[in-house]
């Protein structure tokens, strides 16, 4: 019978890796996506898992390891956090172009400008670009039910891509909070043993990452294109089959206490857990606010996100992840979201919230101020910034 | 869907068989600035330029007990003449040869 233990991400996401048989991992050490590690060794040590676990002597060699594991018909599993992230972004692109579907839990954490160990998403959100599957989980519950979601869609003949699972460092990866382990039936019945159509195989030799030529290069990138474009597809279909197997629905995108609502906050990853509350207290002040939830970067869903925040009058995204420089003077998300919006007949007003940077917490208050600035943006009928840097704004 | 024109198709993944001896879609020899060249009197059949060749384009011919070199391969990294204990190979300007690798007209 499945049962409900409090946990935190981290054991959550190792609990993920037993239930989805992960036959070799790779580890290297840096806080705080390592406590997945800790827990996944003491797992093999205790003959609960029989997995080949290969210590690394850094991220590009852990992503080269599974690399080769899940090249040869493994289930390979690794992680990091930050700068660790950072450090193996050789690798991510011929993974992805090679249609290797391996996993990568990734804890964030800050990227060095000296070093900052709090969480925030610049790390993972970097590696956008290079046809990973990437997504955030709000608790450890979602982190585990992210894995085993996202080894099927990456493993699916129709998708073929790898995949990064992704939990806020700390407030997600080291808090405890309640998660159901599913039974391991459950889990088989969800999730198909892992088959490459183009193994490493001494019987049937292959050639895996050769030199191309640069007029093969385009049809490539558009292959892995059309991997992206097919991937929603197939991820409806596993999120409806989760729903059905183990009780619990979730969408490409979450919405909470939208139906009426004027004005939403748009967020991803551990801090919704909290615009939740607020959210609560602004509506008990009669405030019709609600969230939309983003559990997909890559493939980012257009549609759906369009469809949802086409209803709003405005729309708050938080950014939890700087793009220095970019159109919108602020994080990543905003980007995408207007671009979504930009063939809809009715579209919200719009702006953003750079919040929960270096690994500061989002406490409620900032929430409220959040709040505060898109009714003014109600009332005057605009956007007047694109960004606002909350709590260090003048007024 | 992409419209692919078939002579352009890619297998998925780039994944090809493997060749198992030559890969006749990737020749590297024309890369080459350098040839090594072997003088079999001088050579001791040490095997280092078999065994550090990093392309595998020394193989040794067993029924004449010399290592034969493999010109459409070697990009004359010259690591072989470095290891060479019996100074049997050198090194020599590609472009001194009648039949001096051959540019191709495209790059790849």
């Amino acid at each position: 019978m499945a049962k409900e233990m409090m946990m935190s991400g981290c054991a959550a996401s190792a609990q993920a890796a037993k239930l989805a048989k992960v036959e070799v991992a790779c580890s290297y050490p840096i806080r705080p996506y390592t406590a997945l590690m800790m827990e996944l060794a003491k797992m093999v040590a205790n003959g609960e898992l029989d997995c080949e676990f290969i210590h690394g002597e850094g991220e590009h060699a852990q992503l080269s390891v599974v690399f080769g594991a899940a090249a040869a018909g493994a289930r390979a599993l690794t992680g990091s956090s930050g700068v660790g992230v950072t450090y193996a972004m050789e690798t991510y692109s011929p993974i992805a172009g090679g249609r290797v579907p391996l996993q990568m839990m990734i804890a964030d954490r800050a990227l060095d400008p000296p070093g900052d160990f709090g969480s925030e998403h610049t790390d993972a959100m970097s590696t956008r670009d290079q046809g990973w599957i990437l997504g955030w989980a709000e608790t450890p519950q979602e982190a585990l039910d992210n894995s085993l979601i996202n080894y099927r869609v990456g493993e699916d003949h129709r998708v073929l891509l790898p995949q990064m699972v992704c939990q806020d460092g700390y407030f997600v990866s080291h808090i405890p909070g309640p998660v159901v382990i599913p039974d391991q039936a459950q889990a088989d019945e969800f999730l198909p043993p892992y088959k490459l159509p183009h193994p490493l195989d001494p019987h049937h030799p292959v050639s895996h990452g050769p030199q191309i030529r640069p007029d093969q290069g385009t049809i490539m990138d558009m292959q892995r294109a059309q991997a992206m474009l097919d991937a929603p597809k197939v991820i409806k279909e596993a999120l409806a089959d989760f729903g059905r197997i183990f009780g619990r629905k979730y969408g490409m995108i979450d919405q909470f206490m939208t139906d009426d609502a004027e004005m939403v906050f748009f967020i991803q990853g551990a801090h919704a857990f909290t615009a939740r509350h607020a959210i609560k207290h602004l509506r008990a002040k009669g405030l019709k606010i609600g969230m939309v939830k983003l559990r997909f970067v890559r493939p980012w869903p257009t549609q759906e996100v369009a469809e949802a925040l086409s209803k709003f009058k405005a729309v708050g995204v938080v950014e939890t992840s700087t793009s220095y420089g970019g159109a919108m003077r602020g994080g990543n998300l905003l980007h995408e979201v207007r671009a979504s919006l930009y063939e809809c007949p009715q579209r919200p007003l719009t702006t953003s919230f750079m919040a929960g940077l270096g690994g500061e917490v989002i406490p409620l208050h900032e929430f409220y101020y959040m709040a505060d600035v898109m009714s003014k943006m109600l009332k005057l009928g605009k956007s007047e910034k694109t960004v606002y840097w909350t709590g260090f704004e003048s007024e | 869907m992409f419209n692919i024109p078939k002579e352009k198709a890619v297998p998925l993944g780039c994944i090809t068989p493997a060749p198992v001896t030559e890969q006749p879609m990737m020749i590297t020899g024309n890369w080459r600035e350098y040839r090594p060249v072997i003088d079999n009197e001088k050579c001791n059949l040490c095997m280092s330029c078999i065994v550090y060749c990093p392309d595998a384009c020394w193989q040794l011919n067993e029924a004449e007990d010399e290592p034969v070199w493999n010109a459409k391969y070697c990009k004359g990294c010259l690591i072989c003449v470095n290891e060479c204990t019996s100074g049997a190979l050198t090194k020599a300007y590609e472009l001194d040869f009648e039949d001096g690798v051959v540019r191709l007209e495209k790059p790849f």
